[in-house]
Order: structure tokens, then sequence, then C-alpha cells
């Protein structure tokens, strides 16, 4: 049997692994544009020149010893053709499968501003290209704007004020990282950030850029009427599922390419997994998914069944928060418990001994219980124990293997 | 693969096993009676937390056969080795990103209390050797078991 997967990000790797480890005489081939594996969440730190290519990798180079994996690396997959069981890779060739696993990933969005087309220097950051590129401008630089204020936006702030750069942050929302963090836990990041000399607008859009004759972007001008000038632009508005190469009306597609709990697509023997299912965003679950469909693929009966992506874990300008579920009650039935103490911010959300949100700041240990607590919904009887001492001891259960479960505390 | 079995109702707090853990991994490998508790860079991976009932709970890295840790891990720091059942931590590759705190289900992981940069991730004392938490407990209330799982 040929397994085929494409895409060597945190689902196709894992993949990879799975099969390697799980299914012992098959070969795989894996395919990939990225002439490396790395890992993306590091690429601000290659903007900041701390590390590079080879040290934001997050793959043991041993997986590839096995000579059961050999790796077309570098090379885009143009097109599928799944009555031939074939994909085409851009210099032509064919590469044919008996299982095929699609795990291309996203691709950051470019909003649709006017004058932005066509621009030197006006980066995404997705892939390492992006990051080299924005190193290198960055290194004549000496304004840069960030239009999106997101975990990627602030990443690539976080590097470019490390540069020295001035950096000015647009951002459409009424606070930085809306998404994750409620007003008080973002102020504490747009803080530092301003600190470090950042100005950041919040509650405005970009309407147009303005480019000299040689392409560069000069201007960026904002709805409130503000005109930023800039030598460097980074947009940070969100990701796509990538499916160019997807033939039209092949695959059942939704918000990606569509598939069941078992990675498997409308197609028989072609699996999907990670960002370009689109069903999450986030590393962990690209992993796991990468995971079940290698099962799936060798014949082993296996469910994804983490669904619950509402999950951060934020460590820039020095400050670690972890935000789980929910940043802000939705109306008052609900009880906003709030703990402070210096620097450090605590916050619950609960509804009758519920939790639906914690955000913690500047003291994150030993808080991973709740990302469980939160997403299978066990109960806290706050008559008891004060709802910021509950730790994985109130459920506390062992088996007979030595493993950890859940039980719900009396 | 060996894992810490707990018996809870044996447990009764001496927290032997925390300092144990900090003794054998602070800078410089030391032992209870030298350890000093006043430095922040000394901190234990496993650690003891009181039930609803104030029972003391002993909380320890499982070494999970499906690590959410190492599911989470963004830089391949955080590995499950196939061949002792370990789930091992290596700083070098560490982004400090705390998912890996984030994600595991029993809240046992964080940061050291000084740099919080290093994750405080338990290392079964190395391969071959006892567990210093588990040879420092006086009450058989942790202790090592087989089991089949890898
Ligand atoms: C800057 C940044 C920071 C992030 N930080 C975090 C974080 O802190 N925590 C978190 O959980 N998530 C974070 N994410 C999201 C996380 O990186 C993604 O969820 C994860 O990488 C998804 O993995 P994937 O394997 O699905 O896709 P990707 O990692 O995108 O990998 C896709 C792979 O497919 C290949 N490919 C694409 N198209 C083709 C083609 N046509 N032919 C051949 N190969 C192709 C690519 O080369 C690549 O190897 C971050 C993302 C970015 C961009
Ligand atoms: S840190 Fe947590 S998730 Fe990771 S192996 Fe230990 S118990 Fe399991
Ligand atoms: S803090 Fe280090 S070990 Fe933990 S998930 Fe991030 S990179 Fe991996």
């Amino acid at each position: 049997m040929k397994y085929v997967i494409i895409g060597a990000g945190a689902a196709g790797i894992s993949a990879a692994k799975t099969l390697l480890d799980f299914d012992e005489k098959n070969q795989i081939v894996l395919i990939s544009e990225d002439e490396k594996a790395y890992s993306r969440c590091m690429l601000h730190f290659v903007i900041a020149g701390k590390r590079d290519i080879d040290t934001i990798s997050f793959v043991d180079e041993k997986l590839f010893d096995s000579d059961r994996i050999s790796w077309i690396s570098g090379k885009k997959v143009t097109e599928l053709i799944f009555v031939e069981r074939e994909v085409v890779l851009e210099d032509k060739s064919h590469v044919s499968y008996d299982k095929l696993l699609i795990a291309a990933g996203a691709n950051a969005v470019i909003p649709p501003i006017k004058g932005m087309e066509h621009s030197k220097n006006v980066f995404v950051l997705r892939n390492i290209g992006d990051a080299n590129a924005i190193r290198e401008v960055a290194s004549f630089a000496k304004r840069a704007v960030i239009i999106g204020a997101g975990l990627v936006g602030l990443d690539a702030a976080s590097a470019l004020l490390s540069l020295g750069l001035e950096v000015t942050v647009v951002e459409m929302a009424d606070r930085i990282l809306s998404l994750q963090l409620d007003s008080y836990s973002a102020s504490q990041y747009q803080r530092v950030m301003e600190d470090m000399g950042a100005v950041i607008y919040t509650g405005v859009s970009v309407v147009e850029v303005k480019q000299n004759r040689n392409g560069f972007v000069e201007t960026v001008h904002l709805n409130n009427g503000a005109v930023l000038e800039c030598d460097l632009v980074v947009t940070a508005a969100g990701v796509r599922p990538n499916t160019i190469f997807i033939p039209d009306n092949s695959l059942e597609m939704n918000r990606g390419i569509q598939v069941n709990d078992c990675m498997q697509t409308s197609i028989p023997d072609v699996f999907a997994a990670g960002d370009v299912t689109g069903i999450t965003g986030i590393w962990p679950a690209a992993t796991k998914q990468g995971k079940i469909a290698a099962y799936n693929m060798a014949g082993k009966d296996e469910h994804f069944d983490d669904y619950f992506s509402a999950k951060n874990a934020i460590h820039l300008f020095g400050i670690g928060t972890v935000a789980i579920g929910m940043p802000v009650a939705p109306d008052n039935s609900y009880v906003e418990a709030v703990w402070k103490n210096d620097a450090v911010y605590k916050k619950i959300i609960y509804k009758d001994g519920i939790v639906y949100g914690i955000i913690l700041q500047n003291d994150v240990s030993r808080s991973g219980f709740w990302t469980r607590v939160i997403k299978e919904k066990w109960k806290i009887n706050t008559s008891v124990k004060n709802i910021f001492d509950v730790t994985y001891a109130d459920f506390f259960c062992i088996n007979e293997e030595g493993e950890y479960t859940f039980r719900q505390q009396p | 693969m060996k894992r810490i079995m707990i018996n809870k109702d044996l447990c009764y707090g001496c927290l032997s096993c925390s300092l144990a853990c900090m003794a054998e991994h602070g800078k410089e490998k030391t032992t209870l009676y030298h350890l000093d508790l006043e430095n922040k860079e000394n901190s234990s991976r496993n650690f003891i937390a009181l039930d609803s009932n104030n029972k003391p709970v002993p909380i320890f890295c499982r070494h999970c056969d499906e690590p959410e840790c190492v599911d989470a891990c963004i830089s391949g720091a955080m590995t499950k080795d196939k061949n002792t059942g370990l789930v091992t931590y290596n700083q070098e590759k560490c982004a400090s990103c705390y998912m890996c705190i984030m994600s595991c289900p029993y809240g046992v992981l964080k940061a050291d209390d000084s740099a919080r940069k290093i994750i405080m991730k338990c290392d079964f004392c190395g391969e071959n050797s006892m567990p210093k938490c588990v040879e420092s407990c006086p009450n058989q209330a942790i202790y090592l078991i087989e089991v089949n799982a890898i």
C-alpha cells in the first residue's frame, strides 16, 4: 500500500509519524511546498533573528531514517486526479497513491484594501518565505504598520519591536486580542507594547494605502482620518483553508474540505486533516487530526472528538496568559469572579457551577485541567471551595493502569 | 512501561516527594538537608494539592499513552519515547509558548518560578533509576508499577 501525504505541517508530520509507528510494512510519500518542516508558530523568532529555519523545526530528524518514508520537498501539488488516484506536481510529474491525505494547511487572507495590490513591502505571516522577507525589509525599514491585532499580528509586532522599529498596530475591534482576551487582560499587553514605543489604534479600520512610484506602500489611511507613514506593512487578517489545487465539484466542501470524524472526505481513500478542513485553526487539533487520519488510513477505527478550540496560550512581551472558553460573559446571568494581585490577573466565568471561560495572566502554573473542566463541563461546587483554589485534586480518580481520569466531586 | 501509582489514602501531605524532586533537579543535585527553599530556581515537577475535603492528593505526570502536552507542543520539545514510554522535554527546542501547560488535562505542568521559560516536566529521574519522589515517600502512597501501555 502506498500512502501519499500532502503537507509537512503539524497535521502531515503527525500523520507520517503515526503511520510509521503503527503500520510496519507500507510506503509513505510526503509531498510539501515547504522545503523544510518548521513550526509556523515560531516564525516571529525568525523575523527577530533569534532562530532560523533549522531551529524552528519541530520534527525529529530520525523520522526520515526509515526507508519506508520518502519526502518530495519544495514542490507544489497543482492538481489531483481522483479517478486515476494521482497527484500532479508543479513540474508535471505524477505521483500515484492508494490512500491520500490532504494536509495542506491554510493561507493568510489578504484584506481587500485599496492600493495594496502588487506592493513590494506588504506581507502576511504564514510561511518561512514571509518571515524572511519581513526580516529583509525590516533591516532597512524604520516604521512598520501591522493591520490586525490577533495572535499573528502580535507575533509580528513583538518581533519588529525587538528589532527596534517604530510599530503601529491597527485593529478594528475595540481592543487588541479581542477574540482571546477581555479588556483588562488585553490592556496589560497594550501597556507593555506602548512602553516599548508602539502606537495602537483600536476601533478603526484601514480604508486605503498609497504606494510610491517604486511600488512601496508609504502611507496607510485610516477611517478616522489618520495617515500613518510606513516602510513596511504586515497584514494579519485571518486565514482560509488552502484548497486551490482541489478540482471543482470533486470533494464536498464547507469552510474547508469536509470530513467526518474519521477524517474521511467524500471520496473513498481520500482523507484531510488540519487547517485545510476549516474545523479548527490551532496546532494541537492539527496534530490530533493527522493522527486520526493516519489510523483510519491504516484501517484502525479512531474518531476525532476534540472540537473545542477556544483555547489560547500567549507568551509575548514577557506576559504569559492562558485563556480558555469565552473571554467575556455574554450576559449578567453569569458570574465573573476576578482575582488580582500585582501583575497577576485571573478571571473565571461560571453559571450554576459550570465554568464557561477562564483567563489566567502572569500565573498560568498548573492550569491545564481547566481545559478539560471547561470542555467537558465538570461541575465546581463553589460552596465548599474558593473557585480560584480548584485543582485537578478536586476531580481526582486513578485507574489500575495508573492513568488519571475525572470524577465529579460530591 | 513504568508508571508512578498513587494511593491517595496513604498520603498525609508531608511533601517529601516534592522536596526530593526539587533537590534532584536544582542547578546542582543536592539532598533534602541542603536544599535552599528560598531559591526560586528550585521548583518541583510534582505537587500535592488539597481536594474539597482537605485531603492531600499527589498530582504527578502520568507519561500518558496519548499525551496532550505532546500533541500541543509547537516546537517538538515535548516528545513521547516509544521505547521507554516516557514523555520527555527538551529545553533547547522549547519556545516557552505555554501550549503544553494549557493542554495537560491534569494541570501538572508549570514553568520555572524565576525566568518562567523552562517547563517543569517530570523526567522520571532518568530512565533507569528509581524516581526520587518514590524513593522518598515514607508511606508508600506513591510506588512504581509496570503497565502494558506504551
Ligand atoms: C504566525 C503564526 C503563529 C501561530 N501560533 C500558534 C500558536 O501559538 N498556537 C497554535 O495552536 N496555533 C498557532 N498557529 C496556527 C498553527 O500554526 C496551525 O494551526 C498549524 O500549523 C496547522 O497545521 P497544518 O498541518 O494543518 O497546516 P500547515 O502548518 O499550514 O502546513 C501545511 C503544509 O502543506 C504544504 N502545502 C500547502 N499547499 C501545498 C501544495 N499545493 N502542494 C504541496 N504542499 C503544500 C505546506 O508547504 C506545509 O508544509 C499559528 C500560525 C501562524 C501563521
Ligand atoms: S504533562 Fe500531563 S499530558 Fe503530558 S504526559 Fe504528563 S500528565 Fe500527560
Ligand atoms: S512551552 Fe515548550 S514544551 Fe511547552 S508546548 Fe511550548 S514549545 Fe512545547
